[in-house]
């Protein structure tokens, strides 16, 4: 256990990124609230207070957790590689520790020590902000902003999000590390080239689509797995804003669908498919030490 | 007590290519062992092998175990600097110090900070920020701090100049070295090395040409210089190796009869790396 957190500290002395992204971010959000045009109508109703609120501060969340999705992409094909590539796998193999603890650190680096950062900077740059628009725009729209129950439905949001896309991207994580560990390279390239040139052969050969619809289906149906998407479901609320309707969640608790994202096999085909990748880029690990 | 290291019909291919060929030899414990060989003769792949970085066919045994599945344990009493450029740039100087008191039982901190107290090396300097000189003393310090019982070196000064050769292998000798502990080093240079080996391997396309330790080679082995009037009666001692110098002939012996060698003139033991070029010739 201690050598594992030595393991992720490491990462973070690596990867300074990922922590500087997120804060770079967050600054920026808190500079765009400071000093820019705060230009809003006046909210009448509770229920307009909640959804408009709801919906500024799950769009900084959600800000956020679009660039974490690419940094981890990133950072998960690159992990296995940058090592190998400057040779200081020589360095780190000649202590003791093993390759699966080397690789299992990096995978929880990747899936949950990165989005945890920028769960941090989403929750300090949104209190902030929610405070600075208060302050500017306390008349109209400042008090929606400012709801403790809103603030915790956002902080079980992001432990929902990260639980379940660390579950749900599992096999793309595991992919993208054995590529990472395997390719001597152009690892980018040929993290993508596998699946595409299965995708054409697919259908060149046979003129069907399924590689393209497994690969497009994982990626796209986590949303409607993990969470009650379909806007006439309870969970959703319509409310007009000026003569705009908005359809926002009523809360995060009637949103998420936790049994419904742990009852889908696909849920669990895809825990089963990522760890096959996983121990695939721990085997490589061990035998290629070099380019 | 089992020999620290133990190689038999030790195999390495990579594809059609042999790099190893049933090499066998044997390492004990206070040694300071060389592995000399020309490039690819299968020098890194031997310590590739010893130090569990890649697979191999064959008996190997490292301080009693097998070091491709044990490599993590086996770095527990064994550590290695695999050429000297292999710490990451990006890397601090204090901060390789933090992990690696964090993550390995036997390092002994203080240790590796009165080494570097030595240098003039700061703590939050980064690897990228020094010099490949300064970069092997940070190793060397990291790595000399392991209460270790087997140090492993492949040609640790490749692209230093002379002044920082020379410290490397002064720190590894009178800081360093003591009875309880064993050193294996590869390197091309042989001149530079042979004074501190107590034993030599010769390796040569994947086999091994000689495994002696350095007093055996003195009783093994002879050289005479002859003068070309005395060459025909020398050479019926049926030497293994001829080398012509100013004027005179030095013939190289295996096992021969002192005594009618010592008529020629002085007997001499050939040095390492005379022997080593004799050898492969």
């Amino acid at each position: 256990m201690k050598t594992f957190s030595w393991l992720i500290r490491r990462e973070f002395w690596e990867n300074r990124a990922i922590w500087m992204v997120p804060v770079v971010i967050a600054a920026a959000l808190v500079l765009a609230a400071l000093f820019g045009k705060v230009e809003l109508t006046a909210l009448t109703s509770p229920d307009q207070s909640r959804v408009v609120g709801g919906m500024v501060l799950s769009a900084f969340s959600v800000t956020f957790f679009l660039i974490m999705s690419l940094y981890a992409t990133w950072y998960l094909v690159d992990c296995l590689y940058a090592d190998r590539k400057d040779r200081s796998i020589l360095f780190w193999k000649s202590l003791p520790i093993s390759d699966t603890a080397t690789v299992l650190a990096k995978l929880f680096t990747g899936l949950v020590a990165i989005p945890l950062v920028y769960f941090l900077a989403a929750d300090v740059s949104t209190v902030l902000i929610a405070f600075i628009i208060s302050v500017r725009a306390r008349s109209t729209f400042g008090s929606s902003l400012w709801q403790p129950d809103l603030w915790l439905q956002l902080q079980a949001l992001w432990v929902y999000l990260i639980v379940t896309t660390a579950v749900w991207y599992l096999p793309f994580a595991g992919y993208c590390m054995a590529i990472s560990a395997w390719a001597r390279r152009a690892v980018m390239l040929w993290t993508i080239l596998p699946p595409l040139a299965l995708f054409l052969l697919e259908r060149w050969f046979f003129g069907t689509h399924r590689v393209g619809s497994i690969l497009w289906d994982r990626a796209v149906d986590y949303l409607p797995l993990a969470f009650h998407s379909s806007s006439d479901h309870a969970a959703w609320m319509t409310t007009v804003v000026d003569d705009n309707s908005f359809t926002a969640p009523s809360s995060v608790w009637r949103l998420i669908d936790p049994v419904g994202f742990v009852s889908n096999p696909a849920t669990w085909i895809g825990v089963v498919v990522g760890i096959a990748f996983v121990v695939v880029a721990i085997q490589l690990r061990l035998r290629r030490t070099e380019m | 007590m089992p020999a620290l290291i133990e190689a038999r019909d030790l195999t390495k291919k990579y594809g059609k290519h042999t790099a190893l060929d049933r090499a066998n030899f044997t390492i004990e414990s206070g040694r300071i062992v060389g592995l000399i060989g020309p490039n690819g003769a299968g020098k890194t792949s031997a310590l590739r092998a010893i130090l569990g970085l890649s697979p191999y066919q064959g008996h190997l045994r490292v301080l009693d175990r097998e070091p491709f599945t044990e490599r993590a344990r086996l770095m527990q009493d064994a550590c290695f600097i695999a050429d000297v450029a292999v710490l990451p740039s990006w890397l601090r100087v204090d901060h390789a110090i933090d992990f690696v008191a964090g993550i390995h039982p036997r390092f002994r901190r203080d240790r590796a900070m009165a080494l570097l107290a030595k240098t003039q090396i700061g703590g939050r300097r980064r690897m990228r920020e020094l010099s490949k000189g300064m970069k092997t003393q940070v190793h060397l310090a990291l790595t000399m701090a392991i209460d270790a019982r087997l140090f492993v070196l492949d040609e640790p000064t490749l692209g230093l100049d002379i002044l920082a050769r020379r410290a490397f292998y002064d720190a590894l000798v009178n800081d360093y070295m003591d009875e309880t502990r064993t050193i294996l080093l590869t390197t091309h240079q042989v001149e530079e090395v042979e004074n501190l080996l107590t034993d030599v391997i010769f390796i040569d396309k994947g086999r091994i040409v000689l495994d002696s330790s350095l007093e055996d080679i003195a009783t093994r082995y002879a050289a005479v210089a002859v003068t070309a009037d005395q060459l025909g009666a020398a050479r019926d001692q049926k030497p293994f190796y001829e080398r012509r110098t100013l004027g005179k002939t030095i013939l190289y012996f295996e096992r021969p009869d002192f005594d009618k060698l010592a008529v020629f003139g002085e007997v001499l033991t050939p040095s390492v790396s005379d022997l080593f070029v004799a050898k492969l010739s």
